[in-house]
């Protein structure tokens, strides 16, 4: 029977991580083990079957937002982990001097207040516009805070203009249905009637399958 | 009927035929599922609209949908973000935000937006990312922290005299 070291063993050795001298103890092995060796040449064979039918290399969708995402992501690591390293060195600075300890109370009143007016500026903020991409390179994006529509406004310059003959259709949507195990989505009308539904392919692009009389 | 990519479409559309797909008479009344069969969990609720927006009212093309009670004076609020006077809905789709799917956001098929929530933000909203797409294109990505009362405008692409402009607005957060 084959025991759990086995599995392990076997599995580096499909993958080639054994060193010399394992591998040929482990091949030993294999020759004294019919049983085994039947298993481990099964195994084999699998393996190479599934590796001839994959690519070596996937291609990533939007390799630029991909990588912006990620540099995004370092970069907030990055700051969480000076503020981290900064927490201890100022407190312990603060503690170690008397001037500071003398103008304690003042900081923390200043603390208090500052932390008060973040709150304010907080729950008075608007939408946030955190990142944003565009796959079309001619496509460029901009955000502007409007304080006075009390809006976030996104301005896409450089898209090509609807065709004018182009009748874009409006929809009141009443409800929309989601089936997850499907992946679709059924809009529907206020008459219960199906105006659309929202599929995907195999790309992620979205599918969309239509009827009902267009507006616009 | 309309055929936007007609190879998969039209197994969609077999599907759909032959019962596999959700019709009116069977989703109704049914709430939205999940693999498991039960419902989908939400992190709120948003609110889109396609507006059509023009310099001469005699352009416009006569839609008649309202603006929501969640943004009385849509109106005013656009004509002071961008330089025009007049502004009508063409569409409008009120939309749960689920927490672990992605939701469509179609108040036209030929702009919408796909919503992934990433859950609730500090200081409120929900912190959203959002493809806006026309038809087969996605035009922008971008990762939004959405509050009431804030909506996001997204100024689309020009038509005949004048613009599209995409709306999105935070109508409730949180859920089941």
């Amino acid at each position: 029977m084959k025991t759990p070291p086995e599995d392990h063993d076997l599995i580096r050795w499909l993958d080639e991580e054994m060193t010399p001298a394992e591998r040929t103890s482990f091949e030993a092995r294999l020759e004294a083990d019919p049983t085994l060796k039947a298993e481990a040449e099964e195994m084999r064979q699998l393996s190479l079957s599934v590796r001839s039918h994959l690519p070596k290399e996937m291609p990533v969708p939007h390799p630029d937002f991909f990588n912006s995402q990620i540099q995004v992501r370092i970069q907030q690591m990055d700051l969480e982990e000076r503020r981290a390293a900064a927490r201890p060195a100022a407190a312990g600075s603060i503690l170690s001097s008397l001037w500071m300890r003398l103008l304690a109370p003042v900081a923390a009143v200043a603390m208090l207040a500052a932390g008060w007016l973040a709150l304010r500026t907080s729950s008075a903020t608007g939408s946030v516009v955190v990142s944003v991409y565009t796959p079309d390179p001619k496509v460029q994006a901009t955000t502007v805070e409007n304080t006075e529509a009390h809006a976030t406004v996104l301005l896409l310059e450089g898209l090509d203009a609807m065709p004018a003959e182009k009748n874009v259709a409006g929809l009141s949507v009443h409800h929309a249905e989601t089936d997850a195990q499907l992946a679709t989505t059924t809009l529907f009308d206020g008459a219960g009637q199906v105006l659309l539904v929202m599929g995907k392919d195999a790309r992620n692009q979205p599918l969309i399958f239509s009827h009902g009389t267009p507006r616009g | 009927m309309r055929i936007q990519a007609p190879v998969t479409l039209s197994l969609l559309f077999a599907a759909w035929c032959c019962g596999v797909l959700p019709t009116a008479a069977q989703t109704t009344t049914a709430p939205p599922t999940t693999a498991a069969g039960k419902s989908a969990a939400t992190d709120g609720k948003v609110w889109g609209a396609l507006v059509y927006a023009v310099t001469d009212k005699s352009k416009l093309t006569g839609a008649v949908e309202k603006a929501p009670d969640l943004i009385p004076d849509l109106t005013d609020r656009l004509a002071k973000a961008f330089p025009f006077t007049d502004f009508e809905i063409l569409g409008q789709h009120t939309q749960d935000v689920f927490r672990e799917y992605e939701s469509w956001v179609v108040p036209s098929p030929e702009l919408f937006l796909k919503v992934d929530s990433k859950g609730p933000a500090e200081g409120g909203g929900l912190n959203l990312h959002l493809q806006f797409w026309r038809q087969q294109t996605v035009l922008v990505k971008t990762d939004t922290i959405l509050r009431t009362g804030s909506p996001l405008f997204i100024r689309g692409p020009k038509w005949r005299d004048g613009q599209l402009i995409f709306v999105l607005a935070l109508k409730s957060v949180g859920g089941k």
